[in-house]
């Protein structure tokens, strides 16, 4: 990671969606270095909601990998400059 | 069909026809230095599959910082969690056969597998455990979306280890509706197994490329 020049640690504007039952978060929208991987947006959210698990996907009908960099995600599904990641809580069980 | 009121299902005709060739044929062209998933006559199989359990060592970030501008992280986390498993990796190899089958009674596609050493001996389902992914799958096993029984294969006629899939029509209509209202481009049903297996592979530490993602799009 050090050894990277600081232009590949460009930023990432992600923005996240709620959807089904989950919460609106005050505060939906995140610069992200480009080199950090997915499990950081999977964390915030499940901290920010005091959840133990969160269904995290794309728009892409996609559910990335923790260890995808948010800078692959963004290049390839990023749309209007920003990685727009929904989320939901829980489902119907059963 | 009408997008609201798909239920997030597929019939066995739309598994069989559709979605496992396109699965099939995308992770062959795009997941290269995987072996590939085999068409069996009812069933997807793709068989010893191997896992080195040091491969899935996730380091773990600190979630805080994702707010700072700032993020000069100290690498040494990275070694500390490499170094911690280190010795378990002379346990040798586990390979893993895993096998996507249509559920009848739940019109959705299940995963079964098994685990074995090289020597041929099952794994127990605490052995087993040990090989996930640690980020995911405890997500993933402590949660409602999905969990392990031990369960008959339908085809094998053995007791196999099965993600139950109560869960995955509701989370396959987020995962597809979202998509497709942003898209306008309507249910591509031959694109359900690409969608489910980028959930369900997380559980058991097969990653879905993003290539085979972005080429639903490219198509």
């Amino acid at each position: 990671m050090a050894t990277e020049s600081p232009s590949s640690v460009r930023k990432v504007v992600v923005q996240l969606k709620a959807t089904a039952d989950a919460p609106i978060l005050k505060q939906n929208k995140f610069k992200i270095p480009g080199n950090d991987k997915f499990v950081k947006v999977i964390d915030f959210l499940r901290r920010q909601l005091h959840r133990e698990t969160v269904f995290v996907y794309i728009n892409s009908a996609f559910s990335p990998n923790p260890d995808e960099l948010i800078i692959d995600l963004f290049n390839n599904f990023g749309v209007d400059g920003k990685l727009l990641v929904n989320y939901a809580c829980s489902v119907a069980w059963g | 069909m009408d997008l609201f009121s798909w239920d997030g299902t597929l019939s066995y005709k739309e598994f069989a026809v559709a979605a496992a060739p396109t699965f099939v044929h995308k992770w062959e062209r795009l997941n290269s230095s995987s072996p590939s998933w085999i068409w069996m006559e009812g069933y997807l199989s793709l068989d010893n599959f191997c896992l080195l359990p040091s491969s899935h060592q996730e380091s773990l970030f600190d979630a805080n910082l994702i707010q700072k501008e700032v993020n000069e992280e100290e690498t040494i986390d990275d070694d500390d969690a490499t170094l911690v498993h280190s010795n378990k990796s002379y346990d040798g190899a586990h390979y893993y056969d895993f096998h996507i089958v249509y559920s009848a009674s739940y019109r959705v596609p299940a995963l079964y597998f098994r685990g074995y050493c090289c020597d041929g001996r099952p794994l127990m389902l605490n052995e087993i455990e040990k090989d996930l992914p640690s980020c995911s799958a405890k997500v993933l096993l402590e949660s409602k979306w999905s969990f392990i029984t031990l369960e008959e294969h339908p085809y094998m006629n053995r007791p196999w280890y099965k993600l139950h899939p109560c869960g995955t029509s509701e989370w396959m209509k987020l995962l597809f509706l979202s998509d497709a209202v942003m898209a306008k481009n309507g249910l591509a049903i031959d694109q359900y197994l690409v969608s489910w297996f980028s959930v369900v592979g997380q559980v058991v530490g097969l990653r879905t490329p993003i290539k085979m993602v972005k080429s639903i799009h490219d198509n």
